[in-house]
């Protein structure tokens, strides 16, 4: 018994070093090129365009180059906006409060605005008259439920991970 | 567009990416990196090298049209494996050719090619010691792995010679884990027994 397993142990070892060795074979010379004679290479279209700029932004160099160019930029950026910032301040505070005036200012019109159309168009009765007890009560409810969650899906669907042929590939920088 | 050179250091993944923003050298370079191991799998299911040849450029140009279909959750490796090996069976099937056939290929013609491609240890019963002793282990196993069912065939040559995990393989073959498992572990127990045999 012990000696057949010793057989057997050592026999699945040269089979399984005998299958690691076997070659591997090759396809003769231009095989690639018959391949590529049958293939159909995408066509310029706004979704190859917009790839293909995923894909060249996705490669190591470009993705480095890209990050730094967007940080000198920034930097730059700010070499001339924090001077001249600091240069204004006190027209820059001015113009701020002008503009939150003017903010606040038009809230309140819009605000009386819809008071006063609500008042003379007569929904205020309507509103009023509205009887929402028992069976139309519950009608509402659910018509807001179903909308509230039909929107949520919407939501979800359009914010979701991209997946499958969407998915950008990660490359470590 | 990157260069043959550049696209050498990229994983799978970001050559595919490459491939369907149209990079033609993205698809050269998957034909290059994926030629031999497809051509090798196939070529051991099916015997015939023109055959192999055909159904291995078959599968790939599956591969290449489709890569939009492509999942980049899954490995690239078990997709094409799985696509060829897929071309294989279906030959394998459309041909009726009987992998346990001492016949030599169904694609032989003449009396030479039949003995070329014939199986040579084809009764056990008569084999000479001295014909082990003047074989190749390797070529001993070539012609054990050929006698093996398909579905053993492809489980034994991604597992032992391709090197692929068993979690890929159940991917790539479409198979439970366990099932993938179990068939390697019959093939060998087959190849082992062949040997074994031929040993005297």
């Amino acid at each position: 018994m012990i000696h057949k397993q010793l057989r057997d142990a050592e026999l699945d070892a040269t089979v399984v070093r005998a299958l690691s060795r076997l070659p591997s074979h090759a396809p003769t010379r231009g095989f690639a090129d018959r391949v590529m004679a049958r293939v159909q290479l995408p066509q310029p279209s706004p979704v190859v365009l917009y790839r293909r700029a995923r894909a060249w932004a996705a490669q190591p160099r470009h993705a480095l180059a890209l990050a730094s160019g967007y940080a000198a930029a920034a930097l730059i950026a700010m070499a001339f906006v924090v001077p001249w910032l600091l240069a204004h301040l006190p027209a820059i505070g001015f113009t701020a409060e002008w503009a939150a005036g003017r903010a606040s200012g038009a809230a309140r019109q819009g605000l009386l605005t819809l008071a006063q159309w609500v008042t003379s168009s007569g929904a205020a009765d309507r509103f009023q008259s509205l009887s929402l007890s028992g069976g139309r009560l519950w009608l509402a409810i659910s018509a807001l439920t179903l909308g509230y969650a039909g929107c949520a899906a919407g939501l979800h669907y359009f914010l979701r991970t991209p997946r499958g042929k969407d998915v950008p590939v990660q490359l470590p920088l | 567009m990157p260069t043959a050179k550049d696209l050498q250091s990229l994983s799978d993944q970001e050559v595919v990416a490459l491939a369907r923003a149209g990079a033609e050298s993205a698809y050269r370079e998957l034909v290059r990196r994926y030629e031999r191991p497809v051509f090798s799998l196939i070529y051991r299911m099916v015997r015939d090298h023109a055959l192999a040849e055909d159904l291995a450029q078959d599968a790939f140009v599956k591969v290449l049209n489709a890569l939009d279909s492509y999942r980049a959750e899954y490995k690239f490796s078990s997709w094409i494996f799985k696509i060829a090996n897929n071309v294989a069976i279906d030959q394998l099937r459309r041909r009726e050719l009987d992998t346990l056939s001492l016949d030599g290929s169904p694609d032989a013609r003449t009396q030479e090619q039949i003995e070329a491609t014939a199986l040579q240890a084809t009764d056990r019963a008569e084999t000479p010691l001295a014909e082990l002793e003047a074989r190749e282990l390797g070529a001993a196993i070539e012609e054990a792995i050929a006698k093996l069912r398909p579905e053993y065939r492809s489980c034994i040559m991604l597992r032992h010679v391709e090197g692929r995990s068993y979690e890929e393989i159940a991917e790539a073959l479409d198979l439970p884990l366990g099932t993938v498992k179990t068939y390697i572990h019959r093939a060998r127990h087959e190849l082992r027994e062949y040997l074994a045999h031929l040993r005297g």
